[in-house]
C-alpha cells in the first residue's frame, strides 16, 4: 500500500517536472522549430529549409543592429569590466560598515525595473542636453577657438553609457566575493617585496580575481545582447540593437525570419551562459588542482623573456585593433552623409535602401515606429533626430498643426509629378507644402469563406450573433468605434456625442452578447490564418499576406463603406540632414521604387505609373498574371475609395470622450 | 654593544579620533631580536606595520640608521615582512614566490649608472636555492602554496622575505596559526634563522611564552602604551605595573604597604623584601610568583589560608589557596589536599614589590582561576581582526 503511494507520489513528481520544463522550453523550441520552415507560416509546417537564415544574412537592417548590439556590448563590456574591477577594489578597501552600504546600493540598480532605469536614463541625457546646448550657445558666443556642438542628440553614445551603467554593477558584484577571498595581507606582502600599488595589482592582485573578472565580463556582455528596454529608450534614432530591431519586425507579425534571428540570438546568450557556468563549476569543484600543469607550463611560457614580449606584444596588437575598429566605425559614421528615417516595421523593401545607398553614398539610418501614437511621443519627448517620417494622415495633420513639420523643396523632389492627383493636396495637407504621398489602403472586412454563409458585404456582420465567438475586433478606441461608425451610418469624423455614445452601445452590447472572440491588433494574422476565427477587420495589404497563407480567407470593403488611409513623407522641423532627405523623398517617390514597394507591402502605391504599370510588373516578375481581384483589393478603385473616409484629427474633448468610453469597455 | 638601527620617537596614531597608539618612544639595534608582546588591540601590530611602512604615524617620527622615513613607500625600505598567515602568492609556485623581490629588484648597471638592470636569472636561481635550503624545503620549488603544509608555508613566507637580504624581517604573529608542537619547533627554527642571517628580527606575539623563548629585548604594550622594555628576565622578574606582571607568566598581585626599604607590609604583617626606593608607607602592589611560595605547616606560615582548588599539572600542582578572601595561585610539587589549611612563607628574593598603577586591583586575584585560564585560551585562537585589517 504504502509502495503505491510513494510511486504515485514520484509519478506526480515526475509529471509535475516534466511540466515545469514543458512551459518553460516549448515557445523557445517552437521557434527554433519554425525557423527551419520552408513557408512563412508560423502555425503550418511545410517542410525543412534554411531560407528563413539566407534571408537573415542578407536583411541589412538586421545584420547592421548585430553589428550595432555587437559593437555596444563589447565596448560597454571592456569600460564597464575596467570600471567595475577598480570599483570593486575601492569597495573592498573600505571599511565593513561603509562597504555593506556600498554594495547594497549597488545591488540596488540590478533590482530595479528596466523600464525604470531605462525612463531615468532617457530622461537624464534629454535634460542634460538642453543643459548642454544652452552652455555650448553661451560657450560658442562667448570665444572663437573652440566650436561646441550646440545640438546633441540620443544615440550610439548614450546607447554605450546606458550598457555601461547597468553592466558596473555585474561586474562589482562577480568581482567583490574573489577580492574577499583573498588574503588581505597579499598586497601588502607584493609592496613589501618591491611592488609599487600599480606592481602588486597586476602582478597579484588580478592573477587573483581573474576569474571573477572574466565572469562579470561575460554576464555583462550577456546582459548588453540580452537587453531591450534600457536600449530602446536610450538609443535614440540613429541606432538600434537587434533586440529593438526584433521587437520592430514583429509590430506587422512575427515572420520566419524573426524565428531565425531570434533563434540564433537564443544560442549566443545560452553559450555564453554554459560558458560562465561552467567556468565557476570548475573553479569550485577543482580548486584548479587538474589544470595545473598545463596553466603552469603556459604561465612559465609567458613569464619567459620571450613569452612576455608574445604577450605584451599580444595585448598591444588587440588593443590597437580595437580602438581603429572604434575610431574607424564611428569616424565612418560621422564623416558620410547620412539621413534618418523612421517608418513602419517591414515597410519597405530593403533592396531600396542598398540601392539608394549605393547610388547617392547617403548612409540610409532606417528605424521604425510601432504606431503613429509612439512616434509621436517619441518626438514631443525629444530624444530622437529623424530627418523622414511617415506618419499617417490624421497624424500628420495634428504634426502640421503643432509647427513640427519643415516645409519641403519641391523643386529638388521632381518625383513628385508622378504622384497622382488623387493624391494631391489631401485635407492633411492641403496646400502641397509638407508631403509626399507614400502608400494607401482601405479598411475591410476579412472572413474565411467555410466558416460563413456566403459573402459577406456589411459591417453588420462585427455585431452578428451568428458568428458569436469567431469575431476579431480591433484593440484600439478609434477603429473599433469606426466600424459601429460606419454601419449606424454616421462619419467617423463625428463629433457628435450622441452618435458616438450610440456606436459605443452598439459595439458594447455585442462584447456581452459574446460576439467578439477577442479585441486584437497583429495576432489577427495568426487567428485568420490557422482558421480560428472567422471574421475580422483588418488592412487590405494585410489581408493579401494572409490569403497566401490562408486560401480561404476573403476581404471586403463593406457597402456602408469604411476608411482609407494614406501615409506620407514628411520631415521634421530642424531635420540635421534636410539636403539627404530630400534626396531620398525624390527617390522614395520614384516609379521603380513604388513598384518595388509595391510588390513588398501589398499596399498601393500613390505614383500614377506605378499604380499602371504594377501588374505587367508582377507577370514579368513572377510568370504569370496578376490575379485583377488581388489587384483591386491592393489598390482600391475609384468607387470603392469614393466609398471610405480618411480619418481626421478629432477635437480634444472628442479624443477624451473616446478615451473614456474605450476605458468603460474594459478592454 | 651593537648599534642603534631604528628609533621611532613621539609616535603617536589615531583612526577615526581613536588613539591606537600613545606616544611611543623605542630603539631598536641592528641584530636584535625584539619582540612587540600584548593583548589583541593592543598596537603592537600597529606599530610593526609602521616600521613595514604600511601605515603612517599621525604625529612623531620613525627612523632608520638615523634617517626619518615616515612618507617611504614599502618597497623602498630595507624592511621586509612576514605576514600573518603568510600571505603566500597562491598562483605561484614556492619558487617563484621567493624570487618575487628579487625580480622586482633593480640595481645601477656598473657600466652606466643611470641604467638600472635586473638581477641577472642565474643569480636569482642560485639565491632561491640557497634559501630553500635555510628553510630545508629544497625540492618543493614547483609545489604550489596550497600544496604545503602550514610550517611549510610558514618557512616559504620566511624565505620570501630574507631572500631580499633586508637589514629588518618583521614577523606579525608568524606562528599564530600553526599547533603547539610546530609552534615549539618553529621558535627554535626562527631564532636559529635570526643568527645564521644575522639580522633585527621585529616581532609581533601575543604569546608571553613565545617571546621569553625567542627575544633579546621584549617590548610589553597595552592600550597604545609601552608598559616595559626589558630583556626577559627583567620582564619576568620585575615587572614595571600590574598589567605586565600579569601578561608575563602567573603573579598573585596583592595590596601593600611599603613600611621602609626592604620591608613591606601585607594582611597585617611585615615581609622581608629586597625593593627600596618607595617613599615610608607607600601603597604599593606586591608581586609574588606562584612557584616562589613555600608550603610549610601551619604553625610555621608567614600567612595561613584554605586550599580551595588543585589541579595537577604533570610538573606540579597548581593550587588556589584562599587568604581572607582573596585567592592566590600557588605551584607547587607537594599535594595538599582540598579544604586543607596550609601555612605559607616567602623568601625575601621572591617578593616583588611595584608602584600602584593605573592595573591596580585589576589582575592578580585567582578567584575566578578557571575562567581566566578560558580566556588565556581564547587569546591564542582569535585572530587579530582589528590591528592587522581595515587600517587604509
Amino acid at each position: 500500500m504504502r509502495g503505491t503511494t510513494r510511486n504515485h507520489g514520484r509519478a506526480f513528481n515526475r509529471v509535475f517536472t516534466a511540466l515545469v520544463f514543458l512551459f518553460l522550453y516549448a515557445p523557445i523550441l517552437l521557434l527554433i522549430v519554425f525557423s527551419f520552415n520552408k513557408g512563412n507560416s508560423n502555425t503550418v509546417w511545410t517542410g525543412f529549409s534554411l531560407d528563413w537564415y539566407r534571408q537573415l544574412f542578407h536583411n541589412r537592417l538586421i545584420m547592421r543592429s548585430v553589428y550595432t548590439t555587437l559593437l555596444v556590448s563589447l565596448l560597454a563590456t571592456v569600460i564597464a569590466t575596467f570600471a567595475g574591477t577598480f570599483a570593486a577594489i575601492g569597495f573592498y578597501s573600505l571599511r565593513r560598515r561603509k562597504r555593506a552600504v556600498l554594495n547594497t546600493v549597488n545591488n540596488i540598480p540590478m533590482m530595479n525595473a528596466d523600464i525604470v532605469t531605462g525612463v531615468a536614463l532617457c530622461l537624464f541625457f534629454v535634460a542634460f542636453f538642453s543643459f548642454w546646448s544652452d552652455f555650448a550657445v553661451w560657450f560658442n558666443g562667448a570665444q572663437s577657438l573652440v566650436t561646441l556642438p550646440e545640438r546633441l542628440t540620443l544615440g550610439f553614445g548614450t546607447l554605450l553609457i546606458a550598457h555601461v551603467t547597468f553592466n558596473i554593477p555585474y561586474v562589482i558584484l562577480s568581482v567583490g566575493p574573489k577580492l574577499r577571498q583573498m588574503d588581505k595581507n597579499l598586497v601588502d606582502a607584493a609592496q613589501d617585496l618591491g611592488c609599487t600599488w600599480m606592481q602588486a595589482f597586476w602582478k597579484v592582485i588580478l592573477p587573483e580575481i581573474k576569474p571573477g573578472i572574466a565572469s562579470g565580463a561575460l554576464t555583462a556582455f550577456t546582459m548588453s545582447v540580452d537587453d531591450f528596454i534600457i536600449s530602446y529608450f536610450t538609443a535614440g534614432s540613429s541606432s538600434s540593437t537587434l533586440a529593438m530591431t526584433i521587437y520592430g519586425m514583429t509590430k506587422k507579425r512575427v515572420t520566419p525570419e524573426i524565428n531565425a534571428v531570434s533563434t540564433l540570438l537564443f544560442v549566443t546568450v545560452l553559450a555564453l551562459l554554459v560558458v560562465v557556468n561552467l567556468r565557476e563549476a570548475r573553479m569550485e569543484r577543482t580548486g584548479s588542482q587538474e589544470r595545473r600543469p598545463r596553466s603552469q607550463r603556459l604561465t612559465t611560457f609567458f613569464d619567459s623573456p620571450r613569452g612576455r614580449w608574445v604577450r605584451r606584444g599580444a595585448a598591444g596588437a588587440l588593443t590597437a585593433a580595437f580602438l581603429a575598429a572604434v575610431i574607424l566605425l564611428t569616424g565612418a559614421t560621422n564623416a558620410q552623409p547620412t539621413v534618418n528615417v523612421c517608418s513602419w516595421g517591414e515597410y519597405i523593401d530593403e533592396d531600396l535602401i542598398t540601392q539608394f545607398e549605393e547610388e547617392t553614398g547617403i548612409l540610409v539610418n532606417y528605424q521604425t515606429a510601432d504606431s503613429n501614437e509612439t512616434l509621436y511621443s517619441l518626438l514631443k519627448s525629444g530624444g530622437a533626430d529623424y530627418d523622414v517620417i511617415v506618419p499617417s494622415d490624421y497624424m500628420i495633420s495634428q504634426l502640421i498643426e503643432e509647427d513640427m513639420l519643415e516645409e519641403l523643396d519641391y523643386s529638388r523632389i521632381p518625383n513628385y509629378a508622378l504622384i497622382s492627383d488623387r493624391f494631391k493636396g489631401l485635407t492633411y495637407d492641403p496646400q502641397e507644402r509638407y508631403t509626399v504621398p507614400y502608400a494607401w489602403g482601405t479598411v475591410g472586412i476579412i472572413y474565411n469563406e467555410t466558416m460563413v454563409d456566403g459573402p459577406i458585404t456589411s459591417w453588420s456582420a462585427m455585431f452578428d450573433d451568428q458568428y458569436a465567438g469567431n469575431v476579431l475586433m480591433f484593440r484600439n478606441s478609434r477603429d473599433a468605434l469606426a466600424t459601429a461608425l460606419y454601419y449606424l451610418g454616421y462619419s467617423v469624423n463625428t463629433t457628435d456625442e450622441s452618435q458616438i455614445r450610440e456606436a459605443f452601445q452598439l459595439l458594447r452590447d455585442a462584447k456581452s452578447r459574446g460576439v467578439y472572440q477577442s479585441f486584437v491588433m497583429d495576432e489577427i494574422f495568426q487567428k485568420l490564418e490557422g482558421g480560428n476565427a472567422a471574421v475580422g477587420a483588418y488592412y487590405a495589404g494585410d489581408y493579401l499576406t494572409m490569403l497566401e497563407n490562408n486560401e480561404d480567407l476573403r476581404f471586403a470593403v463593406p457597402e456602408e463603406g469604411s476608411n482609407w488611409f494614406m501615409d506620407a513623407m514628411c520631415v521634421l522641423k530642424g531635420a540635421p540632414h534636410y539636403d539627404e532627405a530630400m534626396a531620398w523623398i525624390n527617390f522614395i517617390a520614384s516609379t521603380e521604387a513604388n513598384l518595388k514597394n509595391m510588390d513588398y507591402l501589398w499596399y498601393a502605391s500613390p505614383n500614377q505609373e506605378a499604380l499602371e504599370q504594377y501588374p505587367a510588373y508582377y507577370e514579368e516578375l513572377y510568370g504569370e498574371p496578376l490575379d485583377p481581384e488581388v489587384y483591386e483589393i491592393m489598390a482600391a478603385p475609384e468607387e470603392v475609395l469614393d466609398r471610405c473616409e480618411a480619418y481626421l484629427v478629432l477635437p480634444a474633448h472628442i479624443r477624451t470622450l473616446y478615451n473614456n468610453l474605450w476605458t468603460e469597455l474594459g478592454i | 654593544m651593537s648599534k642603534e638601527l631604528i628609533r621611532l620617537r613621539n609616535i603617536c596614531m589615531a583612526f577615526d579620533d581613536e588613539l591606537v597608539l600613545n606616544n611611543i618612544n623605542l630603539y631598536i639595534n641592528d641584530k636584535e631580536f625584539l619582540t612587540l608582546l600584548g593583548p589583541s588591540g593592543c598596537g603592537k601590530t600597529t606599530t610593526l606595520r609602521m616600521i613595514g611602512g604600511f601605515t603612517t604615524p599621525t604625529s612623531g617620527d620613525v627612523l632608520f640608521d638615523g634617517v626619518r622615513i615616515n612618507d617611504v613607500p614599502p618597497h623602498q625600505r630595507q624592511i621586509n615582512t612576514v605576514f600573518q598567515k603568510y600571505a603566500l602568492f597562491p598562483h605561484l609556485n614556492v619558487f617563484e614566490n621567493i624570487a618575487f623581490g628579487l625580480r622586482m629588484q633593480r640595481r645601477p648597471d656598473p657600466s652606466d649608472p643611470r641604467k638600472k638592470l635586473k638581477i641577472p636569472e642565474e643569480e636569482i636561481r642560485e639565491r632561491v636555492m640557497e634559501m630553500l635550503e635555510i628553510i630545508s624545503l629544497k625540492g618543493f620549488e614547483n609545489r604550489r602554496p596550497d600544496a604545503l603544509s602550514g610550517g611549510q608555508q610558514q618557512r616559504v613566507a620566511i624565505a620570501r622575505a630574507l631572500v631580499n637580504k633586508p637589514k629588518v624581517l618583521l614577523l606579525d604573529e608568524p606562528l599564530g596559526a600553526l599547533d603547539l608542537k610546530l609552534r615549539k619547533d618553529m621558535q627554535i627554527e626562527l631564532k636559529r634563522i635570526q643568527q645564521q642571517v644575522g639580522i633585527t628580527f621585529i616581532y609581533v606575539t601575543h604569546d608571553q611564552e613565545e617571546a621569553l623563548t625567542m627575544s633579546d629585548t621584549i617590548v610589553v604594550m597595552d592600550k597604545g602604551s609601552i608598559q616595559q622594555i626589558g630583556t626577559p628576565e627583567d620582564i619576568y622578574n620585575e615587572p614595571k605595573n600590574a598589567f605586565v606582571a600579569d601578561f608575563i607568566g602567573e603573579s598573585n598581585i596583592i595590596d601593600g604597604i611599603m613600611v621602609q626599604d626592604k620591608l613591606v607590609q601585607m594582611y597585617g604583617r611585615k615581609f622581608p623584601c629586597l625593593d627600596g626606593g618607595f617613599a615610608p608607607n607607600e601603597p604599593v602592589d606586591v608581586v609574588i610568583r606562584p612557584e616562589d611560595i613555600d608550603i610549610v605547616p601551619v604553625e610555621q606560615g608567614q600567612l595561613t589560608g584554605t586550599v580551595t582548588s588543585v589541579t595537577f599539572k604533570g610538573m606540579q600542582y597548581d593550587i588556589i589557596v584562599d587568604f581572607k578572601g582573596f585567592k592566590w595561585l600557588i605551584q607547587t610539587t607537594d599535594h595538599s589536599p582540598e579544604g586543607a589549611r596550609i601555612g605559607i612563607k616567602i623568601d625575601p628574593d621572591g617578593i616583588h614589590v611595584m608602584k600602584k598603577s593605573q592595573y591596580s586591583g585589576m589582575f592578580g586575584d585567582y578567584s575566578s582561576f578557571s575562567d581566566e585560564y578560558d580566556e588565556l585560551d581564547d587569546a591564542g585562537l582569535e585572530p587579530d581582526e582589528e590591528e592587522s585589517g581595515d587600517e587604509e
